[in-house]
């Protein structure tokens, strides 16, 4: 646990500002076409911010098109199907993108639906925790101590969003430590069936308690 | 100050709106709006711009100044954006521009970042001497009054960028970057602060409302938007199933608002007959007030047609009461339907969730708690606080890790 890493882990964490993408869906068949153009921090946002405790919807569904298709268009077996996408990695925005596209392409129609749905973009903040460790020990205690925000931040916003593919916990325990397994065993927390970052936190502690300790 | 909000949305939170305001410590900050008191918007700045202060910042807040004749034409344009129609007069649009110029004059517009806050002081852009210039809508601009909204774009479209209260109410015919920023409730000031159930009691009672029976309660200005006709007639419904409830719908004027007296009198006569409405005009300041009749009510209201953003909808679930409110606008991302309350499109169903809430103790509880917990996460000050420096600073470029 005390030997030093040769590149320190620096905690950073964001919040993310909302911009208007000046692109709607008011059936599914704008929804898919919506799907395909939107930007990767559109696809991003409708698909994770569910994991935010913050999140402005009823807890029924996992991410933002299932909850329109299930509450503006009364398809609750759609709905359904679009909860079950997966956020696990090795999924980046473009995985996300075609799996969305997959199960709304087949289905998609011009019913009116009651409210329409606007594509919203997300940027995330970035800003400096402070928080550094250079051994495992200081690693273990700085995951405690961090933002419920920085843990999202490095396991899913710069995997999915940056496109890193894996997420920054799992690639410098590998890179630093050849710690393999704890680093898989991260990389496989689905952060989608999460519905608040505290708790998607207090997984993240308890795999490494169990890897590390 | 700042270090007394941690207790509802931790020292996180805190820390990093402290991050953020660090990059931003260089930059002089101006806000600008049209009133000093009364409604929503001076409400927040009087919060906001000491917070801004506590960071650090440099930020000043300034109101314009115009005469009658300016502030019904602004109400006018108000009114023709927020329901998309109206008779505006061609020499309205001279009268708004002959006021931007004479505020120009008269008010310091060097600063680094301008937040110019809703229609009526937008057109101080044409005299913009340098900077960053966000403007702030805390309307809906969804679907207005074409020739309205034509003269205003042409000022808009020169900023650097735009806020909205929600995404819904952003605009396709604009180039620059919109961003989505909710208005917020301070859980200190005297509108939130917990009150000690006497001192609830005694307002109450001072204006002769019974706390032994049942309140149903909405708080806006009177203001066809927010449809009072509207919310006499869900009352008069629900009265039929509960024979003892009480509506209390209390206003306030505000000094850029002359349409309030007649839709007050229009009230006045929609309830005419009716035992236990009490419609109360108080004045601008009368925070304490709508404290009391928020905690004293058992059901919230705001059963608007139109809205901006509806903040007596989260000061009322703050203070953990259901809210029954009208399906448009920002009430959309405060009551989440069956969760923290119920979103209406009609007297008939709000009088609906009216009577089932009233009826429903445990219903009551369980979205009270909800609907405080949702506007802890959401719509605090500080949150807007956190968001407003992120959106500045996005828009100098300065948001790159």
């Amino acid at each position: 646990m005390e030997r030093e890493a040769s590149r320190p882990f620096a905690f950073k964490s964001a919040y993310y500002l909302s911009l208007y993408t000046k692109m709607r869906a008011r059936n599914l068949k704008e929804l898919a076409e919506g799907v395909k153009k939107a930007d990767a921090g559109a696809i991003f946002h409708h698909v994770f911010h569910t994991v935010f405790a913050k999140h402005r919807m009823r807890p029924y569904y996992t991410n933002d098109f299932a909850a329109w298709v299930g509450e503006e268009l009364n398809d609750e077996d759609l709905a359904i199907e679009l909860s079950s996408i997966s956020g696990a990695e090795p999924a980046t925005v473009e995985d996300i993108r075609r799996e969305v596209l997959a199960i709304l392409e087949p289905r998609a129609g011009e019913r009116p639906a009651r409210k329409e749905f606007v594509f919203v973009s997300m940027v995330p903040i970035v800003y400096e925790t402070g928080l550094r460790a250079k051994t495992l020990a200081e690693f273990l205690d700085a995951v405690g101590a961090a933002p419920a925000d920085s843990i999202a931040y490095h396991l899913i916003t710069r995997r999915v969003l940056d496109g890193t593919g894996r997420n920054d916990f799992s690639v410098w325990l590998e890179s630093e430590f050849g710690l393999s397994e704890a680093a898989a065993a991260i990389s496989k927390i689905d952060p989608l069936i999460f519905n608040n970052e505290e708790d998607l936190k207090s997984e993240v502690i308890r795999i490494l308690e169990r890897e590390l300790l | 100050m700042i270090e007394r909000y941690v207790e509802f949305v931790g020292e996180h939170e805190i820390n990093a709106i402290f991050k953020y305001a660090e990059r931003l410590r260089d930059l002089s900050i101006l806000h600008v709006n049209s009133t000093a008191a009364g409604g929503g918007v001076a409400e927040i700045l009087h919060r906001l711009v000491p917070l801004m202060r506590e960071l650090g910042l440099n930020v000043e807040w300034k109101v314009i100044r115009g005469d009658q004749e300016f502030f019904t034409v602004t109400k006018s344009f108000h009114n023709a954006i927020q329901m998309g129609r109206g008779e505006i007069p061609d020499d309205y649009f001279k009268i708004y521009d002959k006021w931007q110029e004479i505020n120009a004059n008269e008010m310091p517009l060097d600063y680094d970042v301008v937040f110019i806050h809703d229609p009526q002081p937008a057109g101080l852009i044409k005299y913009r001497k340098k900077g960053t210039w966000i403007w702030r809508c805390h309307i809906d601009v969804g679907n207005p009054h074409p020739e309205v909204w034509g003269f205003l774009r042409s000022y808009v479209s020169k900023y650097d960028g735009m806020i909205v209260s929600i995404p819904e109410f952003a605009r396709d015919d604009l180039d620059i970057p919109q961003i989505a920023i909710p208005p917020s409730i301070d859980p200190l000031s005297p509108k939130n602060v917990p009150l000690p159930r006497t001192t609830v009691d005694r307002i109450v009672d001072k204006f002769g409302v019974d706390r032994e029976r049942p309140i149903a309660l909405q708080v806006s200005r009177f203001d066809r938007a927010k449809d009072p006709v509207g919310v006499i007639e869900s009352f008069r419904l629900a009265k039929r199933h509960v024979p003892d409830l009480q509506l209390v719908y209390l206003g306030s004027p505000a000094t850029d608002d002359p349409e309030g007296e007649i839709v007050y009198r229009e009230t006045v006569e929609a309830a005419r007959g009716e035992r236990d409405v009490h419609l109360l005009m108080l004045p601008p300041n009368s925070h304490v007030e709508v404290n009391a009749f928020q905690r004293a009510a058992t059901v919230v209201m705001q059963k608007s047609i139109k809205e901006g953003f509806g903040l007596t909808v989260s000061e009322a679930l703050w203070k953990r009461r259901p809210v029954i409110g009208g399906n448009t606008g920002g009430i959309r991302i405060q009551v989440i339907n069956g969760v923290t309350g119920f979103l209406v499109d009609s007297p008939r169903a709000a009088a609906h969730y009216l009577v089932y809430l009233l009826r429903n103790r445990k219903a009551r509880e369980e979205m009270g708690e909800a609907g405080h917990d949702h506007v802890r996460r959401n719509f605090l000050i500080t949150q807007e606080l956190r968001r407003y420096l992120m959106a500045i600073l996005y828009l100098t470029k300065r948001h790159a890790s």
